[in-house]
């Protein structure tokens, strides 16, 4: 289907329509980032910073513990709260989470529960624009990469990516980085897979 | 200003051989930077610009964050070795103070502030040569920075200098014509809405003069705008990631 | 939390999954332990600037300008030119990095590059000499852009490369006429760094953020094609033997960083 990218500004539908990235003129509804508006009025953002909704899974670090409970780097602006009562560990400072998004306050502070600690292994940041291309559809892409890393990845929806301590991480790393280059071309998932099998035959 | 005889118009032609309403050549890459997240690099005539972005991120000092909105915060700087005369002084001066401030007041009317409460952006513009015209260069290049970096923003801004030289109107002064011309008007307008969103001014002129100035900035404007969106499709179109070269 | 705070913190949990991954022989770009990541160096970039030099070792780039202003001698020295690097860690360049003066590691940057090539003894700086009181003053500026690990040695690579990219300008009546050139200014030994840092027990060469980050010790080590010129310890500790094979690594890999800079 044709696409075409569009700038901040450029007008997406008459009247009010509930698109994430767009705002409403009282007329019309505009792009407020850089995305892609396809034949049928479907805009998608290209680059966007991420803000926090109730549901999504993410992934944090805990970095510090308070009386309250434990704060939680989550690659935002504002670190995260993990209420102490709400998991039945202890958690130490470095520990890597995994959780959803319980409560979002207007000023942006987050509040986390349904917590689950990671085993031991490497954090990094993903653009969190480009996170669905990097799972891929039903976790196609995602799979992919376990399988030839011959360990575990996770994806957290604010960016941050977890990578297991057993499995491959320079070649996770390759392909992160080759998701992050590409992630809005075609032909993505069999460059991936291309690679891959190239870079795991030695 | 200084008002030395120097023809700078002659023959219709201007030093550089150019019309009065054509610019000079410009040249900009977006996302040429790694670890900002977003960035763009302008060649403009002699003028060599690097503008990177962060953010929304934490806004330090806390006590200047505000919990409506994102504090958007500018710095503009001239390299040391960024003019043929001496080597100049690093650090800010009071030009660069007043440039800072002008260009940022330009994006607080394009940037949705209010998504990001309790956090800053940076823009920071980095001046390698200058040749006239490196704050509609800034600006220019900044839209393009901010854009890349998903910053989420009203419209997009393009922005050149017009003035007068040789009793004539021109676009796009270059640094004889900024230097001794008999005018200088930077302006920066939205895309969209064509609002005015940088103005400045010095020399003497008429208000039908002015007017006219505005109508020449506005269509430079809409050249530079193709420019702009040229260069962020680009990123998403092109094949290998090439080295950008200087 | 500040970047930097954070960055502490991530490099906590990194120590760990960095270790087992060197236990398995590879880095995390899969880079051997010796290797550099590519280099490149492009010259002449800044018009408005007697030498310049854009190098670029992985994603890291610095921007190295030479300019030249007539200043007064050091009375120790009134018969030599000056030579005086400066350095910008541009807050573009790392969301470690904030506006502002120069902190430590900025400074550091600027004296480490500045005495490989004061010691290197390969600017003459007699032939900068006008007349009494009057000598050539030559600045070396070095402009940090992007930060992705090991800017001292981008920024050593790039301010040699700008050195054998500059031009003397012409001196008339004692001053500078800005346009005009003299000559080239003479480059015969071509110094340039090595940094290499360890991390549990194994020393790797050209360091990523992530490596800088968790080094137990880190070095840098300066030479020109037969000697070494400088030398920097950071962090951490190292034993004698470790010095000279760390000695050996810096002039193999400093030969193939030369032969960029010859093009």
């Amino acid at each position: 289907m044709e696409k075409r990218v569009v700038l901040p500004g450029e007008k997406i539908a008459d009247g009010r329509a509930k698109i994430p990235h767009t705002f409403f003129d009282g007329e019309a509804t505009y792009a407020e980032v850089i995305g892609t508006l396809d034949e049928e009025g479907r805009y998608i953002a290209l680059e966007s910073a991420y803000r926090p909704s109730v549901g999504d899974t993410i992934i944090g670090i805990v970095t510090n513990i308070r009386r309250a409970g434990y704060l939680v780097d989550l690659n935002l602006p504002q670190e995260g709260l993990i209420v102490g009562r709400d998991v039945k560990v202890k958690l130490q400072r470095g520990d890597i989470v995994m959780c959803r998004v319980k409560m979002v306050t207007e000023v942006g502070d987050t509040e986390l529960g349904e917590v689950r600690r990671l085993p031991r292994g490497k954090v990094v940041d993903f653009p969190p624009s480009k996170t669905p291309r990097l799972i891929g559809r039903k976790s196609s892409m995602l799979n992919l990469l376990r399988e030839h890393a011959e360990g575990d990845v996770m994806v957290g929806n604010n960016g941050y990516v977890w990578i297991s301590e057993k499995s491959n991480i320079p070649l996770v790393l390759k392909a992160i980085s080759l998701v992050k280059q590409k992630a809005h071309r075609s032909g993505l998932t069999d460059e991936m897979a291309e690679m891959l099998k190239k870079e795991t035959q030695g | 200003m200084a008002k030395e005889k120097v023809q700078l118009i002659v023959d219709g032609k201007r030093i550089d051989g150019r019309t009065p309403e054509e610019t000079r050549s410009i040249r900009i890459e977006a996302g040429i930077l790694n670890e900002a997240d977003g960035s763009a690099y302008i060649e403009w005539g002699g003028n060599k610009i690097i503008c990177g972005v962060y953010g929304p991120r934490e806004c330090i000092p806390r006590h200047e964050a505000s919990p409506y909105r994102s504090i958007v915060k500018c710095r503009y700087m001239m390299s040391p070795f960024a003019s043929l005369e001496e080597h100049g002084r690093s650090g800010p001066s009071r030009r660069s103070t007043e440039l800072s401030k002008v260009i940022r007041e330009t994006f607080e009317n394009l940037i949705i502030s209010e998504r990001f409460p309790n956090t800053q952006i940076d823009i920071f513009i980095d001046v390698l040569q200058a040749s006239g015209g490196t704050r509609t260069a800034s600006v220019t290049a900044a839209a393009v920075a901010l854009v890349n970096a998903g910053i989420p923003m009203k419209d997009v801004v393009s922005s050149v200098a017009v003035g007068k030289a040789g009793d004539e109107l021109i676009v796009d002064l270059n640094k004889e014509e900024d230097n001794q011309g008999q005018s200088d008007v930077p302006i920066a307008m939205s895309h969209q809405d064509r609002k005015i969103l940088l103005l400045q001014m010095d020399g003497l002129l008429t208000r039908d003069e002015i007017a006219k100035m505005v109508e020449m900035a506005e269509k430079t404007c809409d050249n530079i705008y193709d420019m702009q969106s040229a260069a962020l499709k680009k990123i998403y179109e092109k094949g290998e990631d090439e080295n950008i070269e200087w | 939390m500040g970047e930097e705070t954070k960055d502490i913190i991530l490099s906590y949990i990194r120590r760990d999954v960095m270790e087992s991954t060197l236990e398995k022989g590879v880095r995390f770009d899969g880079r051997g332990f010796d290797d550099y990541r590519k280099a490149r160096v492009q010259k002449s970039v800044i018009k408005t600037a007697e030498g310049s030099a854009l190098a670029q070792i992985g994603n890291t780039k610095v921007l190295a300008a030479v300019k030249f202003d007539t200043l007064t001698p050091f009375p120790d020295r009134p018969n030599e030119g000056v030579m005086i690097t400066n350095s910008e860690h541009l807050p573009t360049a790392s969301p470690t990095f904030e506006p502002g003066p120069p902190r430590e590691n900025s400074i550091e940057m600027a004296r480490v590059v500045d005495r490989a090539i004061r010691s290197a003894e390969c600017i003459d700086v007699k032939s900068f000499f006008i007349e009494e009181d009057k000598v050539l003053g030559l600045f070396l500026d070095l402009y940090v852009l992007d930060h992705t690990g090991n800017y001292t040695d981008t920024a050593n690579l790039a301010a040699t490369a700008a050195l054998t990219n500059t031009q003397i300008p012409k001196v008339e009546d004692g001053k500078i006429v800005r346009g005009e050139y003299a000559g080239p200014l003479k480059m015969d030994v071509l110094p340039v760094s090595t940094t290499m840092v360890k991390i549990n027990g194994v020393w790797l060469v050209d360091p990523i953020r992530d490596e800088e980050n968790v080094a137990e010790t880190a070095l840098t080590i300066g030479t020109t094609e037969k000697h070494v010129c400088s030398m920097q310890k950071d962090e951490g500790s190292l034993t004698k033997d470790e010095l000279l094979n760390n000695i050996d690594i810096a002039f193999k890999s400093g030969n193939q960083l030369r032969n960029i800079i010859k093009g």
